[in-house]
């Protein structure tokens, strides 16, 4: 079964980019939210393997939304995805219950990386 | 490496262009309104949003501008005092200068050196505290110190992190998380906020207590990433235990025990997120409305031929076409409400262009923006950027007065713009306002007479209100001098044009005193037209109806035979010049002696008159712009394709009127206009 993996990111740039290196290598895109309300929400409906998140976005941060996946299952493997210069945010987000994070600007490869050893492939 | 030949360069630009777009008029509000905590947030996750995503296509001299300025960004947020206006100044430049590299990017320009600015905005930020630092130094409720059974093994932990390892403290932070959850972590050295902004890889040694098994302890953190190596011992002042211990965890991963069931946030942001949408490249749109036409255009073919059909099969046909050609024109309706653009595309550069404008001139002006969500086509906002732009200009740098004029009239300092949009039926009507000085009709009467434009009785005679319009003939200023940002009356008659050649209506009311108003009616969509065709020469040709008065009949022959060049008719009690199309195109005219057609127009309130060889009827068309080297001959608007699949060239009313000499300034004569 491939794993099913829901993108979250404001910029569509960004998802799309994700898109194409989750797709590449054998995951499925369950679904994409371009928030943090739609992030949360989906995340309940799809019940994805994975969550990557960004940080900064509208409506909701990456980081409540985090707060709240991982409340709702405790079990949820969320990935942030920050940019440079952003460390004491993503400590924030691994405070708030995130898995792992990689820093833009990343390789297909590093996601990857990144991705498999949280799920401990 | 920057990599301008990824798949999604084009959507990157699109959203950094969209992001800086919306910039420019936050910062303006950061000026005008003491900043609250959600504008600055937008500001930061825009400047952020374009560094994410350029520092993924490698654009670093994007992400060094955006990363120095969001650093700012952050810096100003804490800031509690007045901001300065070099603070803001410096944002702005960050902005044009992202702007300009976008730009570069979507010509496919090598970018060029950005040091300079990256430096001055690194300065400014430096002389900030840095919040990310503030919140650290925040007094966190201190920890107990932990403390572990002493019968337990005590572990010596070394964790190498890679060098590559771009968030240190994070982690370490994820390294901490992972050894809480296999024993009691005693002792960790440097902690994860130690590591924060480290670049360069990490060793970090902890002592733990745990029964668990040094390689499963080791195999834990190994399979951590970014971490290169791991030793794990059992501390030498410790007991031993034998080493296969059963696996036994101390401590369950750290989740608090008392969880609420998943609290409802306070508000629902759900219904702060707009419509889902989709984004559609507007040339895919343009494409759509061609297509659409062309479906109209081939069922206006088919009932053509239908005509020629035996009557008996003629009628189902008709009733089928007719069927067809009701739903087309529901597509083609849809095609072009999803053309639609919201008024503040136009509108989002403008507090930037004021800011810019009362910075230069020394004024004070507040811009207000009322019906920023009414819907236009596309090709109406594109052609109304301009003008809108110079009124606004106009009205910055004559209109409204100095500071000390202001005070002197007893006026409030600050200069008030508003520009406004709304939608009457199928009109859209742009105002925009000013509480400046209002137009001096006496000037404008001086001026038209000085310019030839008027005679000095015809001026006179003209309404103040009438004399206001004067300043849309070319050179007719209300200043004497034209200033640098822009000369009034300079300009306007283009405004005009560019109004008029989309069908709309421009005009001015002002009070002396207490300021001007500029009135654009503008047509929701500008692609239809309903078409006079007319026949010269053996040449089919278009005339917009809404700027056809009436038809009519004239012998001239009669009064001097063909090849006139200009006549007079008597129409509805007016005398109104009249032309040969044909003798304009240098067509041969084939109408037979005799009586033959005029078509009587009217641009701005002069009429004139063409002799036409035939009237052929009427059409609705779907205009097409000129393509070159056509769109430089002088009296043509556009072509459109008739139902017989013939093309069609539409004439342009205004420039006939010219090409005639009528709505040349010079003649007397033609300015009836106020008079009658």
């Amino acid at each position: 079964m491939p794993k099913r993996v829901l993108i979250v990111d404001d910029a569509l740039f960004m998802r799309n980019t994700l898109r194409d290196i989750f797709s590449s290598a054998g995951f499925t895109v369950a679904g994409e939210a371009d928030d943090g309300v739609q992030a949360v929400n989906l995340f309940r409906e799809l019940k994805p393997d994975l969550v990557t998140m960004d940080i900064v976005m509208p409506y909701k941060s990456g980081i409540d939304a985090t707060r709240e996946i991982v409340q709702h299952d405790p079990n949820a493997v969320v990935v942030m995805c920050s940019a440079l210069g952003q460390e004491s945010l993503v400590m924030e987000a691994i405070e708030a219950g995130a898995t792992d994070f990689i820093v833009k600007p990343f390789r297909g490869e590093d996601v990857l990386a990144v991705v498999k050893k949280v799920l401990g492939e | 490496m920057p990599d301008a030949s990824h798949k999604y360069l084009t959507l990157f630009v699109a959203e950094a262009s969209e992001h800086l777009a919306a910039l420019q008029s936050e910062l303006v509000r950061l000026e005008q309104e003491p900043p609250a905590a959600p504008l600055w947030d937008s500001i930061f996750r825009r400047m952020h949003s374009v560094k994410g995503s350029a520092a993924t296509l490698g654009f670093m001299r994007i992400v060094d501008i955006a990363h120095a300025a969001e650093n700012l960004i952050a810096r100003l947020k804490g800031k509690h005092e007045q901001l300065e206006r070099g603070e803001v100044d410096l944002l702005f430049a960050a902005t044009d200068a992202l702007v300009k590299e976008i730009v570069k990017l979507d010509k496919k320009e090598e970018p060029e050196g950005t040091i300079t600015l990256v430096d001055r905005l690194a300065k400014a930020a430096q002389a900030l505290p840095d919040p990310a630092l503030l919140v650290q130094r925040a007094p966190k409720p201190e920890e107990p110190k932990p403390s572990a059974d002493p019968s337990l093994p005590r572990l010596d932990v070394v964790v190498t992190l890679g060098r590559s390892c771009a968030a240190p403290g994070a982690r370490a932070l994820i390294v901490q998380r992972k050894m809480k959850a296999l024993g009691v972590l005693l002792e960790m050295e440097p902690m994860p906020a130690q590591l924060m902004q480290q670049k360069g890889g990490a060793r970090i040694t902890a002592v733990l207590a745990s029964l668990t098994a040094t390689d499963e302890v080791r195999q834990a953190l190994v399979g951590l990433p970014e971490v290169e190596q791991v030793e794990v011992r059992i501390a030498p002042a410790a007991r031993t235990i034998d080493t296969p211990a059963p696996p036994r965890r101390l401590t369950p991963p750290s989740v608090p025990t008392v969880r609420p069931a998943l609290t409802p946030p306070p508000v629902d942001p759900d219904e702060l997120r707009p419509e889902p949408t989709v984004r559609v490249r507007a040339e895919a749109l343009d494409k759509l409305l061609d297509q659409a036409a062309e479906v109209l255009h081939g069922i206006a073919r088919l009932r053509e031929r239908a005509r020629k059909l035996p009557e008996n099969v003629a009628g189902s046909f008709d009733a089928e076409i007719d069927r067809l050609r009701r739903t087309a024109r529901e597509l083609h309706g849809r095609v072009m409400s999803a053309r639609l653009t919201p008024f503040s595309s136009l509108t989002e550069r403008l507090p930037r262009a004021v800011r810019d404008l009362a910075h230069r001139l020394d004024k004070e002006i507040e811009l207000e923006v009322q019906g920023t969500e009414v819907e236009l086509d596309r090709t109406v906002i594109e052609a109304m950027g301009d003008p809108l732009s110079h009124l606004v200009r106009n009205a910055a740098d004559h209109g409204i007065e100095s500071t000390k004029e202001r005070l002197k009239a007893g006026k409030p300092p600050r200069g008030k713009l508003t520009v406004s949009a709304r939608r009457e039926r199928d009109k859209v009507i742009v105002e925009l306002r000013d509480d400046g000085r209002g137009m001096d009709a006496a000037a404008l009467r001086r001026k038209a007479v000085k310019s030839a434009s008027l005679t000095e009785e015809a001026a006179t005679a003209l309404s103040d209100d009438a004399a206001y319009e004067l300043a849309f003939l070319p050179g007719v200023s209300t200043r004497e001098d034209a200033t640098e940002v822009s000369g009034r009356g300079v300009g306007l008659d283009a405004v005009q044009r560019q109004v008029e050649s989309l069908g709309g209506k421009v005009s001015i009311r002002s009070t002396p005193g207490k300021g001007t108003t500029f009135v654009l009616e503008l047509p929701l969509s500008v692609s239809m037209a309903n078409l006079l065709l007319v026949q010269v020469g053996g040449e089919m040709f278009g005339l917009p109806l809404h700027r056809v008065v009436l038809t009519t009949e004239y012998d001239l022959s009669a009064r001097g035979g063909e090849g006139f060049e200009a006549r007079s008719l008597v129409v509805m009690g007016q005398l109104v010049r009249a032309y040969g199309l044909a003798k304009m195109f240098g067509l041969p005219s084939l109408a037979p002696p005799g009586p033959r057609p005029f078509v009587v127009m009217e641009v701005d309130g002069l009429r004139f008159a063409i002799s036409v060889d035939r009237l052929v009827g009427q059409e609705e068309a779907v205009l097409k712009p000129l393509f070159p080297p056509i769109d430089r001959v002088r009296g043509l608007a556009g072509t459109t394709v008739l139902g017989n699949g013939r093309p069609l060239l539409v004439l342009d009313p205004r420039g006939l009127a010219e090409l005639c000499g009528v709505h040349e300034p010079i003649k007397p004569p033609a300015l009836a206009k106020g008079v009658a």
